[in-house]
Formats: C-alpha cells, sequence, structure tokens
C-alpha cells in the first residue's frame, strides 16, 4: 500500500507545474531519462512497479524525440517515426538480451543481477540511429536536410532500445534468454510490447499535431499511454511471474493513468478556443 | 473428411475477415481517420470550421494493430488461465475460448475508445489560433459508436487469430495450426484489416463525401486542399452521418476486399496443400505444396490485373477522358 501512495504523491505534484515540463526541457529529459532507463534496464531484478515508472519516462523521452524529429513538417510520417523507433528497439533489444545471456554480459552480486550487457545492445542502437539519421540527412546520401535528424534518430534507437529492454524485464523478472523466450518471445507478448511501445512514442506527437500544439500536453499524453501500457503488462506480468510483481504495477497504471488522463483532457479543454457544449459553425451563419 | 472441414475453416475465416474490414472500415469513417484525416485537420486553417471528428490516434494499420494486438493478448493470457482448469474438470477446450475472445475484444476496443477520445480534444486544440472550438456533443456522440464498430471489428480478428492458431485441432489434420502465437497473429491480422480499410475505404469517403465536386479521374489540387463539405443530407454534417452513407457502398466493398484477399489466400493454400499429398498426418510433400500455392497465386494475381485494366478502358471510354489528358 505504501507504494500506491507514494506513487499518487508523485503524480500530483507533475500535475501542478502548470503541466509545463518547463525545468526538463529537451536536453535535459533526455539526460534524465537515459540515465533513468538505463539503470533499471540493468537491474531486471528491480519490481516491477519501479520498472514501470522507468518505462514511463522513457516513453516521455521517447515522445519528445519523435516530437523533435518530426516537428518540421513530417506530417503522416510521425507514426512511421516512432515505429522506427521501436523497430530500432526490438533489434536492440534482442542484441543486448543475447549479450547479457552470456557468461560475461551478466554479474551477480549478492544474489542481485547486474547486466551490464544490455548496455552493449543500447549503445549498438544509438550507433546505428546516429548513422541513419546521417544516411537520411547527408547531402551525399538521401539529403532530406531536417534539422536535428541525426540527434533525433540516436535519441530514438536509445529510446527504443530501454523501452523493449524494461518492458522484457517486466515480464521476465531477468534477461536470460531461457526465461526471456518463453515468458516474452513464445507467446508472443513482444507484439504487445511493440505495439505498446510505439503508441507511447508516436500517438502523443501526432494526436497533438497542430499550429498551436504545446510541448507539455504532448509529454502528458505519453505518460498517459505509459499508463495503459503498465495495467496491461502487469496483467501479463501476473500470469507470467506472480501477482507480487503484477498487481503493484497494475496499481501504478491506474493511478498514473486517471490522473495524467484528467489533466491531458483538461489541459486541452481549457486552451482550445471554445468548449460549447454543442452549436453551429459561426461562418455558415449558423 | 479432414481436408473438407480444412476448407470449411477457411471459409469461416474469410467470412470473418468481410465482416471485419466492413466494421473496419465504418469505424474509420466515423472521426475520418487515415487519408480524409489530413484534409479534416486542414480544413480549419483553411477557414473550414467543422463539426467532424478528428480521430488522428494513427494510420489505420497501426491503431488496428494496438486494439487487435492487446485483445489477442488478454485473451491469450485468459486460455493460458482457463485451458489448464477445463482439462482438470475433463470439459472442452472451447468453453475457453467462448470467454477469452470476448473479453480480449471489449478490452481492446475500450483501450481504442480512450485513445479516440484523446485525439478530437487534442487535435482541435491545437487548432485554437483558427477559431476552431471542441464541441462537445460531437466529442461524446462519436464515443460509442466508434467503440462498437471496433469491437465487431476486433472480435472476427481476435476469432480468426485463434482459429488459425488452433486449425490442427479444429480440422483434425496435423499440422496444419499456425506456429505463430496468438498475440502474433492478431498483430498481423490487425496491421493488415487497418492498411485494407485505409486503402479500400477512404477512396469512397474521401471523394464522395468529404469532397463533392471533382471533376471525374482528377486528384484533389493543393489549391482546393482543406475545403471539405460540411453540409449534411439536414444541417450540418458530423461524422456519424458518413458512416450512414459509406454503409452502403464503401464499407462493404473494404469488406469484400479483404474477404477476397483471404478467400484466394486460402483457397490457393488448400489446393496447393492438397497437390502436395495433405492427409490427416500432414503434408506428404511440402515442397509440391509450396510450389503449387505460389503458381496458383502468380495465375490469380494475373487474372486479376487484366481484369483491372479492363475496368479502367470501359471506365474511361465511358466517362470520357481523365482532366489534363
Amino acid at each position: 500500500m505504501g507504494e500506491e501512495e507514494a506513487k499518487e504523491e508523485k503524480a500530483k505534484p507533475k500535475e501542478e507545474f502548470k503541466l509545463s515540463f518547463d525545468y526538463f526541457n529537451e536536453s535535459r529529459l533526455g539526460i534524465f531519462a537515459l540515465i533513468i532507463g538505463a539503470l533499471i534496464a540493468i537491474f531486471p531484478g528491480l519490481p516491477a512497479f519501479i520498472e514501470g515508472i522507468g518505462m514511463i519516462i522513457v516513453f516521455a523521452w521517447g515522445a519528445d524525440s519523435v516530437r523533435k524529429t518530426a516537428r518540421y513538417g513530417l506530417g503522416t510520417g510521425v507514426p512511421s517515426i516512432g515505429v522506427l523507433a521501436v523497430g530500432f528497439g526490438i533489434v536492440g533489444g534482442i542484441a543486448g538480451i543475447a549479450i547479457a545471456s552470456t557468461h560475461f554480459g551478466t554479474l551477480v552480486v549478492g544474489g542481485v543481477e547486474i547486466a551490464f550487457g544490455v548496455l552493449a545492445g543500447v549503445a549498438l542502437l544509438a550507433l546505428l540511429g546516429f548513422v541513419s539519421g546521417n544516411l537520411a540527412n547527408g547531402d551525399k546520401f538521401i539529403d532530406m536536410k531536417i534539422p536535428g535528424l541525426e540527434r533525433g534518430m540516436t535519441e530514438l534507437g536509445i529510446a527504443g532500445t530501454l523501452a523493449v529492454l524494461i518492458e522484457t524485464s517486466i515480464l521476465a523478472g531477468t534477461y536470460h534468454i531461457t526465461k526471456v523466450l518463453p515468458n516474452v518471445v513464445n507467446n508472443g507478448l513482444i507484439a504487445a510490447i511493440f505495439i505498446l511501445s510505439a503508441f507511447g512514442m508516436l500517438q502523443p506527437y501526432n494526436t497533438c499535431l497542430g499550429a498551436d500544439e504545446r510541448r507539455g500536453r504532448t509529454l502528458l499524453m505519453s505518460i498517459e499511454i505509459g499508463g495503459i501500457a503498465s495495467i496491461i503488462l502487469g496483467i501479463a506480468a501476473t500470469l507470467t511471474l506472480s501477482a507480487v510483481e503484477g498487481v503493484p504495477l497494475i496499481v501504478l497504471g491506474a493511478v498514473v493513468w486517471v490522473a495524467y488522463y484528467r489533466a491531458y483532457m483538461k489541459a486541452c479543454m481549457e486552451e482550445a478556443y471554445a468548449t460549447p457544449g454543442t452549436g453551429l459553425i459561426k461562418t455558415l451563419g449558423g | 473428411m479432414p481436408v473438407i472441414s480444412l476448407f470449411a475453416w477457411m471459409l469461416v475465416i474469410a467470412f470473418l475477415a468481410f465482416i471485419a474490414c466492413m466494421f473496419e472500415d465504418l469505424e474509420s469513417d466515423i472521426g475520418s481517420q487515415s487519408n480524409p484525416n489530413s484534409q479534416i485537420q486542414l480544413a480549419p486553417e483553411m477557414g473550414y470550421i467543422h463539426r467532424y471528428f478528428n480521430k488522428a490516434i494513427s494510420g489505420e494499420g497501426l491503431s488496428y494493430a494496438l486494439s487487435c494486438t492487446i485483445a489477442g493478448a488478454i485473451a491469450m493470457l485468459m486460455l493460458l488461465k482457463l485451458e489448464p482448469m477445463l482439462v482438470a474438470k475433463g470439459m472442452s477446450l472451447g468453453y475457453a475460448a467462448v470467454l477469452a475472445i470476448p473479453v480480449g475484444a471489449a478490452v481492446g476496443s475500450l483501450v481504442h475508445m480512450v485513445r479516440a477520445s484523446t485525439c478530437y480534444v487534442g487535435r482541435e486544440a491545437a487548432h485554437k489560433r483558427f477559431e476552431q472550438p471542441i464541441y462537445l456533443d460531437v466529442f461524446y456522440g462519436h464515443l460509442l459508436p466508434i467503440a462498437t464498430h471496433n469491437f465487431m471489428a476486433v472480435i472476427c480478428i481476435t476469432a480468426i487469430a485463434y482459429i488459425q492458431s488452433n486449425l490442427g485441432l479444429l480440422s483434425g489434420v496435423a499440422g496444419a495450426s499456425n506456429p505463430f502465437p496468438l498475440p502474433l497473429l492478431c498483430l498481423i491480422w490487425g496491421l493488415t484489416v487497418g492498411a485494407i480499410g485505409s486503402s479500400t475505404g477512404d477512396i469512397h469517403y474521401g471523394t464522395e463525401r468529404a469532397f463533392q465536386d471533382k471533376p471525374f479521374g482528377e486528384g484533389r489540387r493543393v489549391v482546393y486542399h482543406g475545403q471539405i463539405c460540411r453540409y449534411g443530407d439536414c444541417g450540418i454534417r458530423t461524422s456519424k452521418d458518413v458512416a450512414a452513407f459509406c454503409a452502403k457502398y464503401g464499407g462493404p466493398a473494404t469488406g469484400l476486399t479483404f474477404g477476397l484477399i483471404v478467400l484466394f489466400e486460402n483457397w490457393r493454400t488448400v489446393i496447393g496443400m492438397l497437390l502436395g499429398g495433405l492427409s490427416v498426418e500432414g503434408l506428404a510433400n511440402p515442397a509440391v505444396a509450396a510450389a503449387g500455392g505460389i503458381g496458383i497465386g502468380i495465375v490469380i494475381a494475373a487474372v486479376l490485373t487484366i481484369l483491372n485494366r479492363m475496368l479502367e478502358k470501359w471506365t474511361r471510354n465511358k466517362y470520357g477522358p481523365f482532366v489534363g489528358e
């Protein structure tokens, strides 16, 4: 019960700082999420609800990177960017898990598993993202001339990989391939991991797109999707691991979802031009 | 006899695909997802304040992948829990599916409805400077039709995935089950149903409802983008009215497209398997089965291409040349 109360306290001040994310500007959010995400990713034995918090933070970073990359008029390409990030993530996640499953990839200190190997997957995808960003933007190749594309693609590679890794450890509790295969891959839950992470990153900017889009609103929504993902992964973890892992994650997801869905809807309704109950269109003479 | 029941199950899958894609298209029309959405999005910027629902979750393929995968994951988890209980009591495994598939689909469409609800407020709030309000009656009035139409599509897709992954058990032919697990099949089918609904269904909505004054064969010029038709049959149109219109032609046509794709696909596979010596024990000669199936598939594709070309020629002759030809 203590966990739930702590979570509620965490949710409230965030809702109050006027939904602005001023302190967490793009660079700060990136560094913060990278550190928290990497720390949580290398300890697969952590309780699922702490991993859930890490996943939500990584989602917010991914959504911010999608926003950064797609802001220059990508329009219908926004969902593709999000899917690209998680495509990166699946590749990096599987690579990281493979390295962590080797005898040098994981240290066991006093019964606590520390999987340094997964960071190799993260680094690999950072490199791959940087290279593909350069290929798309470089004047010798496709020459898309999108400002910041190299940085955006690098961040997407890292965020996607961290999201997949953390979600895998929520469901399997370890990175050992003998546990990951039956708990995550063979039963198909990897499909749910893929699509939930993709939506955490692509939907916020796609949905809030427009002339008066605001970063704070967009990020609120990514946290809200993180809440839904936590609920569904919590249900899955209850069955693949145990109720001790799953139920706190479900509670975390429910609290986060209610708080941030309300905050997002309120923010949109208040910031819109008007919110009438009904009405005709004034330019049509109604 | 098992071979006949295999084909019968494939016909059931084709029928479910027809229903799924028809409802998928109608659902995407309620709220103008996918292609028409870019016009609904542009309209306020061109001064065309509207009362359409703006459902910009993502493309249809991805948003259906989301609701179908969640449905598949929940159904799979329930099956995992329920099937051992049924086995212990000596009951048929089918009872578990009767409960798991609808519950999974309900959760999937609930998530879809929540995602849709964030879209309308999100996009219209981003249109503040063009004086586009959020109409609350439009907002609340569209959520239930979206959820119900989505439920119909998702329950059919989940059922298809369930049948495919248990086909060996259902038809009695060894090795006929799909090796992929249920959520992964749901992801693939969700992407497919969304893609077909987007490519086939949007044309009817876009050309005949959003734009009604377009010369034959002309693509919409950039100058006219966003200038959508805002009047309904009576008064100002909302997205729900579009579904009633598209249910007469666009939806069934889209369903037919997807149903035919699944039917042809299954038909050629079964014929190929018969050529490869299909029996209760499975395939005698998988290589011949694959080659036969691919050969028949190429013939079907060639025939369809020729038919399409003939139809296009006939249309051009009958309704005059395209503008600019």
